[in-house]
């Protein structure tokens, strides 16, 4: 994966350009947060002046219902006081409850912000990966990818709908509370301000610094991670070598490193976290004495007092809590970073035209060489197959066969030489197009985690049972699914039946057959498959072949010696072509492979004379 | 890292999730408990701090309390000193006891995740094969990392706040009640109500939980499968309809997440909107008794103080409570692995005949230290479901000879072969060694005289030469370089920039598999087994590497007792001794002349086979 230099600026307003149509909502979580500290925020003042009045023992009338109330609470005594009170109380809860509705808006407002974010990320990173080309797929390290796509969003998840309302909080909290500070007294509110530029600057330098011991952790997790795994895909050579013992040692060594490393890292956020405690409490410490003093000459009332206590005990804690949600935010930028990695790959052309009609199935070559990076992997190929016609490739490994089927499919792009489909040159061709005129079957098939029956349908989603059956019957595999407690409805994988490679094979074949498109390649797709099997199968395709082209690429002599054409591959050329009769005729590899089965044999029938001499 | 997920929901176990909804098991967690009661000290220690933060916060507001009455009283002549004293000194009390709490919660949270991590990894180098048939690494790597995490994380941090906040409020309850008991009851009397809808929202926020949880895994799996899956995807233009299907799961994803985010959205506010209902009737009621003189201001304040911090650690409780709901699968799992049994172990004799003396030849188990001959006596065996995979296999193999072992895939010839390794026990019949049946023999001793190459040759991540040594832990350098000149090792690794010393990658993966294979003959021939197995071994050996082994190998497998499963024409044809394996039944037995005559089996494996095995051969291709 190519690793692009972004920096953390960059990041950043990557991630906030991902946030395009939901930044309204997060607006609005904001300002319902603002709303609801404004509301929050004055139900200690009801509180204080409640306290204020009662010291002054101030009397108070209000409307006549209310006093009725009262009285029927206070037995006559104090009624005035009494109603001051309940008024207090019920503005305190009615405060509270209006501040919760906007604090449940915020709630909403930020859910459907970050999830809606979230879900787009997504579903974008799945279809960008989707299409992004075969050239980085080949690189990419598949567990990393899905590291990315999960853990690196929930990262990105938790920074949107936790700690965007985490930071915009400790910044509202001040600016609501700051006025009403400065407007109940001034020099109290200097002096509530003391030690948090302290406090603030102390929480974001601390865990700048222990990020290092994080990543320290990280690390160490790591490798204990690997040695577990080594482990348990090991277990027989561990077993075998009876080096329980040895095994024990290597892991204790890396679980101890890792227990130790984070009991540092928490010790160390112990001393933090004592210590700030300390610093927090000794600011309210600070307003209780000073403030208590203030009181004594009565230059400030219980009441404000008391409201002072009450909104430091409401701040001072989140801004405490600042430096470890601003070092988390960065992980988020991180993350960021690392998806858009993914997304900054550019896809796949996707603007090429597509005709209309189906493809006849006409294959030309010209002159084709292509390299997936160094060392050319073919070298000016030329070759032409007609439509109905069967060509089979021969070769050792690495001679360039799966390469032409591959550039076939345009799953790479050829830059030397042309290749067309009927009179299309394929560059020129829309890829999905292409490949939807075309079936392949690998040695290796890739089956999705779903029915066999949903598996048969990837070929063609509309196909009727009746088809799905006879797909299954032509690739000799309808007999090996009948035979499942669930059929056609057996699940494929981990919850569902154990397929061998050769069923897995056979079910790619009827898949691809289901499919029926003018362009048949089977890659090696028989390797598993015994050769009684084989032949059943080859019986079928030849009844089928004069609907579509068919490349065959084999090892055996009994699979391709029935193609029309046959191409012999080596290091990327075309050593030799024609059909069985021409080839075994002329002198060359083909002939020798066939001397070789011909020696085989003689070897065979030599064994057993021996054998029969000597008894 | 691996390439399928195995994480809850996405691997059928055998644990149902959903079968723990009801209550917990409190069985369960007490067995839990006792890893953390190891360090009593810490734990004790733990409270104690937990109980003193608990203290010193319901301390707070009553030193309030005395400043604003001994000011109201006694006006400009009070003296503050003494609650600035107490205030301080509670100051340093707490940040003492919040530092302690986090330093021994840590060392609990993080020893007790050592500690099962090690009973786990121990006892899975323990268990016998059959336990990991069932159970794919993923899933046991899922188990011995974030599932260790998750638990230790409840047992030292959930623990820890469950203290601090029960202790707190019952502290600020018995502080209430003690300084004026009406008032208390009227402030307290919110409580049932608070339990009732925190009981209503938690079990509701528990459930959309589980649902995102669920739905979650989906999305991984989806996405790895996608990335697997890609070319096949691209060939059947299935990308759009991906697409949409994903699209399904992310937009259930959003709904799910949504409904969790707003319940607990909706819980806060009115946790909040209760404690200022007991805010009000503090302010009523203590108002009232100010203005009657029953309690001063200062008490007011106190209590109008507490009222709020009452319900400060609800959200932390229900939280907590809500996690070990959810984890109590996850706990279930991990003890399961840990206290799983073996079921291939030495018994009870053995183990007490490996503590008595030993005569000079002895092996540790007090039985001669050599083998000779290896007997399966009416052996059948099969898994634990399923049909019998091998049926009354008799068979006699003696020091020296060379078996060969052919057959189709499936037919039971590496289950065989797991049988002699004692990696299984046969179901049926027994295995004997120099007619002492291989169960009363140490299962260390048998294991320690094995050399097993494998198809897939596993190579652990570090230098070649440590790979190598693995084979024998006290080998010499010139050991290691003699074993790998006869692996036909040597060459090539002299090639190698760093030589011996280089890296191998992870799993080996900067080597090719020929290459991996080769070292794992190095290994094997450093152990100087008494049995040699090979399954498959030259599979992915060029053939010009092959003729180099041959001749080590030939050396390596005369004068052991040695089992060869392979398709190589030449290693089956050396062979003493060929067995075919069909069904799980042994159908043929002989050299390869004699099979030859059959013209059964073997003679149609053997024309098979070497066609397609000199095609592949790279020679024949030159032109």
């Amino acid at each position: 994966m190519t690793v692009e230099v972004v920096n953390d600026r960059k990041k950043a307003q990557l991630l906030w350009s991902h946030t395009e149509g939901y930044r309204g909502a997060f607006s609005m979580a904001i300002l319902a947060m603002a709303v609801a500290y404004v509301f929050m925020f004055g139900a200690p003042l009801l509180a204080a002046f409640s306290i204020d009045a009662i010291r002054a023992g101030d009397d108070f009338s209000p409307d006549p219902r209310v006093m009725q109330i009262a009285q029927f609470f206070s037995g006559n005594a104090a009624p005035g006081m009494m109603a001051y009170l309940i008024l207090a109380a019920a503005g305190t809860i009615l405060l509270t409850a209006i501040a919760g509705g906007f604090l449940y808006l915020r709630g909403r407002y930020i859910a459907f912000a970050s999830e809606g974010i979230v879900r787009r990320l997504r579903d974008r990173l799945f279809d960008h990966i989707e299409h992004l080309p075969s050239t980085f797929h080949d690189t990419a390290d598949t567990g990393d990818m899905v590291q990315r796509c999960t853990s690196d969003m929930e990262t990105i998840r938790v920074f949107l709908s936790g700690q965007v309302v985490e930071i915009s909080r400790a910044f509202l909290m001040l600016i609501v509370v700051l006025p009403i500070l400065f407007h109940l007294d001034s020099r109290m509110a200097w002096l509530s301000l003391v030690t948090m530029p302290l406090l603030f600057v102390a929480a974001i330098f601390f865990f700048q610094r222990v990020k290092k011991l994080f990543e320290t952790v990280d690390e160490a997790e790591a490798e204990l991670t690997t040695v577990i795994q080594e482990n348990l895909t090991g277990i027989r050579v561990v077993r075998a070598f009876a080096r329980q013992e040895f095994e024990i040692e290597k892991f204790a060594d890396k679980n101890k490193a890792f227990r130790d490393h984070n009991n540092r890292l928490i010790g160390i956020m112990g001393i933090y976290y004592g210590f700030s405690d300390i610093v927090c409490l000794g600011q309210i410490g600070l307003i209780l004495i000073v403030g208590g003093l203030w009181v004594m000459d009565a230059s400030l009332t219980v009441g404000t007092l008391f409201a002072f206590l009450t909104y430091e005990g409401m701040i001072i804690w989140p801004i405490r809590h600042m430096g470890r949600v601003l070092t988390d935010s960065g992980k988020a930028i991180v993350s960021m970073g690392r998806l858009a990695e993914i997304l900054s790959e550019p896809i796949e052309s996707q603007n090429e035209i597509a005709p209309e009609n189906r493809l006849i199935g006409q294959i030309t070559f010209e002159d084709v060489s292509f390299a997936y990076e160094k060392p050319q992997v073919l070298k000016n190929v030329s070759f032409t197959v007609e439509p109905g016609e069967t060509l089979a490739l021969l070769g050792p490994p690495g001679s360039g066969k799966s390469t032409i089927a591959q550039l076939l499919l345009r799953l790479y792009d050829y830059h030397d030489g042309s290749i067309r489909l009927d009179d299309h040159e394929l560059s020129t061709l829309n890829r999905k197009y292409v490949r939807s005129q075309i079936s392949i079957v690998l040695q290796e098939p890739f089956l999705y985690s779903n029915t066999i029956a949903g598996n048969l349908k990837v070929g063609r989603l509309d196909a009727s049972f009746e088809e799905i059956r006879q797909a299954a019957i032509d690739a000799c595999i309808f007999d090996s699914i009948e035979s499942f407690p669930r059929g056609f409805d057996s699940q494929v994988g981990e919850r569902g039946v154990t397929l061998s490679g050769g069923q897995r094979q056979r079910i790619a074949l009827a898949r691809a057959l289901l499919k029926a498109p003018p362009i048949l390649i089977l890659d090696d797709a028989l390797s598993a498959v015994d050769t009684d099997t084989e032949s059943q199968i080859l019986d079928a395709l030849k009844n089928r072949r004069h609907h579509q082209t068919t490349i065959i690429i084999a090892h055996r002599l009994s699979t391709v010696m029935h193609a029309d054409k046959i191409l012999m591959l080596h290091d990327g050329e075309i050593i030799q072509r024609g059909n069985h009769e021409s080839l075994s005729r002329a002198k060359g590899v083909y002939q020798r492979l066939c001397a070789i089965q011909g020696a085989i044999q003689d070897q065979i029938e030599h064994d057993i004379a021996e054998v029969r001499d000597h008894e | 890292m691996s390439d399928v997920y195995f994480d809850d929901e996405n691997f059928d176990d055998g644990f149902n999730e959903d079968s723990f909804n009801s209550g917990m098991d409190l069985h369960l967690w007490r067995k839990l408990f006792s890893y953390a009661l190891h360090y009593r000290r810490e734990v004790i220690i733990l409270a104690i701090c937990a109980f003193l933060t608990a203290i010193a916060e319901i301390a707070f507001p009553l030193i309030t309390k005395g400043v604003i009455d001994t000011v109201a009283a006694d006006g400009l002549d009070a003296d503050l000193s003494k609650y600035a004293a107490l205030y301080g000194a509670f100051t340093l009390l707490l940040g003492l006891s919040v530092g302690g709490f986090i330093w021994f919660g840590g060392k609990i949270r993080t020893h007790v995740a050592h500690d099962i991590r090690m009973d786990g990894f121990c006892n899975l180098q323990r268990l016998s094969f059959s336990y990991y048939d069932f159970r794919p690494v993923g899933w046991l790597m899922a188990r011995m990392t974030s599932d260790c995490e998750r638990l230790s994380n409840i047992l030292a941090w959930g623990m820890l706040d469950l203290v601090w906040g029960c202790t707190m409020m019952f502290g600020i309850a018995i502080a209430m009640l003690f300084m004026d008991l009406t008032l208390g009851l009227i402030v307290l009397s919110v409580l049932p109500v608070l339990a009732w809808i925190s009981m209503k929202f938690q079990h509701r926020i528990l459930s959309s939980a589980r649902i995102v949880r669920k739905t979650n895994s989906r999305i991984t799996g989806t996405y790895n499968e996608s990335i697997m899956g890609v070319q096949t995807s691209k060939a059947f233009v299935k990308e759009a309809e991906n697409l949409k299907k994903f699209g399904g799961l992310t937009d259930q994803m959003h709904s799910a997440s949504v409904i969790n985010l707003v319940q607990a959205a909706l819980y806060l506010p009115l946790v909040l909107t209760l404690g200022s209902v007991a805010i009000g009737l503090a302010l009523v009621f203590g108002g009232l008794e100010v203005v009657w003189g029953a309690i001063t201001a200062g008490t007011l304040v106190a209590f109008l103080t507490y009222a709020r911090h009452f319900f400060e650690p609800i959200e932390q409780l229900a939280h907590w409570f809500a996690e070990m709901q959810m984890a109590q699968a996850s706990a279930e799992r991990i003890m399961s692995l840990v206290v799983a049994e073996s079921e291939i172990k030495d018994s009870e004799d053995v183990i007490e005949a490996m503590k008595q003396d030993k005569t000079a030849n002895a092996a540790i188990d007090g039985h001669a230290d050599q083998i000779s001959q290896i007997s399966f006596k009416d052996v059948s065996f099969s898994y634990d479901v399923g049909d019998p995979v091998l049926k009354n296999i008799n068979l006699d193999i003696r020091q020296g000879e060379t078996l060969a072992i052919v057959g189709s895939t499936g037919g039971g010839k590496s289950t065989l072969v797991s049988l002699l390794c004692r990696f299984y026990e046969p179901t049926t019949g027994a295995i004997s060694i120099d007619g002492v049946d291989y169960r009363k023999r140490s299962l260390h001793w048998l294991q320690s005289n094995l050399g097993v190459v494998l198809q897939s040759s596993h190579i652990f991540g570090g230098s070649i030469i440590d790979n190598i040594r693995y084979g024998n832990l006290n080998a010499t350098n010139e050991d290691i370089f003699e074993a790998s000149k006869r692996a036909g090792a040597h060459a090539f690794i002299e090639a190698l920039e760093d030589g011996y010393q280089t890296s191998v990658g992870e799993g080996g993966s900067k080597l090719s598999a020929g290459q991996k294979q080769l070292i794992s003959f190095a290994r094997a021939i450093l152990a100087n087994p008494k049995i040699m197995i090979m399954d498959e071994a030259t599979s992915s050996v060029d053939t010009e590497t092959e003729q180099q082994i041959q001749k080590g190998m030939d050396a390596l497998l005369s004068g052991r007792i040695a089992l060869v499963i392979a398709h190589r024409l030449s290693t089956i044809r050396n062979a003493d001794r060929i067995l075919v394996i069909e069904n799980g039944e042994i159908t043929e037995q002989g050299s390869h002349e004699e099979l030859m005559v059959i013209q059964g089996r073997y003679y149609k494996l053997y024309t098979q086979q070497s066609l397609s095995e000199f095609v592949d051969e790279e020679n024949y291709w030159r032109t």
